[in-house]
Order: C-alpha cells, then sequence, then structure tokens
C-alpha cells in the first residue's frame, strides 16, 4: 500500500541533476509557500507529519508531474481546507 | 524510556504495508540490519500525522547491506527507524 512518494529502489527515473549555483527559490512564489508553511508549523495549524502525510496523499499523476514546492503548497492547500481554515472555494476562486 | 536496542544490535524491520503516513521506506522492509547509533526520542510519525497522541520512542540509525535490500550490490544503506518498526533479528521472526 506504499504511496507514489516511496521511490527508494525503482527504476526509470533520470539520475537528480545538481545545478550549479542554486539559489534557494527559483521565484518569488516559492518563498511564499516556504514562509507560509513555517508560520502554519509554527501556529500548530498541522504539525510536520501532516505536512509530509498530504504530500503523499496527492493523485501519483499530479505528484510525478509537480516540482518540489508545487507539492509544498498543494499540501498547504490541502491542509488548511481539512483543518477548516479555509473553504476550497475561497483557495481555488483566487 | 528505555531503549530496547544498542549500537551493534541485528534487527529487522516489521512488513507493515499500511496505507497510511509512513517513514520505514518499502525497500527497507522485513530487512535485516544493524543498529549503529541510536537518534533521540520521536513521537511515531505514523501517529502523529492521524492526529493520533504518541509517546516519544527511540529512534535508530540502522545500516543494511544493499545485497540485504536489493538482491545485489556491494554498497551498505542507512536508514532512520522508529523501536515499533523493529525486531530482535535473532529469535521468533515476526509476520515473516
Amino acid at each position: 500500500m506504499s504511496r507514489i512518494n516511496d521511490v527508494g529502489g525503482m527504476q526509470g527515473f533520470p539520475p537528480i541533476e545538481h545545478e550549479l549555483d542554486e539559489p534557494p527559490f527559483h521565484a518569488d512564489w516559492e518563498a511564499h509557500v516556504f514562509a507560509l508553511n513555517r508560520a502554519l508549523l509554527g501556529q500548530g495549524v498541522y504539525n510536520l507529519d501532516e505536512f509530509r502525510d498530504a504530500i503523499e496523499r496527492m493523485p501519483p499523476e499530479e505528484y510525478l508531474a509537480s516540482s518540489y514546492y508545487e507539492k509544498w503548497f498543494h499540501a498547504v492547500t490541502t491542509l488548511l481546507v481539512e483543518k477548516g481554515i479555509c473553504s476550497a472555494t475561497e483557495i481555488h476562486g483566487g | 524510556m528505555a531503549e530496547l536496542f544498542a549500537a551493534g544490535d541485528d534487527v529487522r524491520t516489521t512488513r507493515v504495508d499500511p496505507s497510511h503516513h509512513c517513514r520505514l521506506p518499502r525497500y527497507a522492509r522485513g530487512a535485516v540490519g544493524t543498529v549503529l547509533e541510536l537518534q533521540g526520542s520521536y513521537r511515531l510519525a505514523d501517529d502523529s500525522a492521524r492526529g493520533i497522541p504518541a509517546e516519544p520512542e527511540p529512534v535508530y540509525t540502522v545500516r543494511f547491506q544493499a545485497q540485504e535490500l536489493f538482491g545485489s550490490g556491494n554498497h551498505v544503506v542507512t536508514v532512520d527507524i522508529w523501536e515499533s518498526h523493529l525486531a530482535p533479528a535473532k529469535g521468533t521472526s515476526d509476520e515473516r
């Protein structure tokens, strides 16, 4: 019953590319997601294990197509709805 | 709390296969390795991910031979594993 994140020992993935002088973030929105997640963890809205779990619960096809911080954004919004902080309409309505 | 294992102990990982969050990777389930060191005590992630109260329990760094995990290879793999996912390697085997 392992989930899509549990790919250790699987073949078919390309080598990990190491970017020279990689910046912490590749776009401003990534920094915002990082800060938002730290704030919500700090406020106790959810814990780190719930956050990891929310990433792992992504639909496999979406998980594999998402970048690192896209997965974070997915988990943050999923948990905000599940914890009753925001409605799905509020999040997806822009 | 008292630790069940110490550095040098041979341990076997459980063959759990839950649908919930679990920090024991699939490739390291039901495998025999050796405890390298204690990492401290932490709440079982399986539980805290589901909002289940849990007392901190020992987490160990366990070293496996690649041969044991993948059937081949000359390298070693180390994984940090909660005590709930470990049993003594000798004596009665678990679900295996």
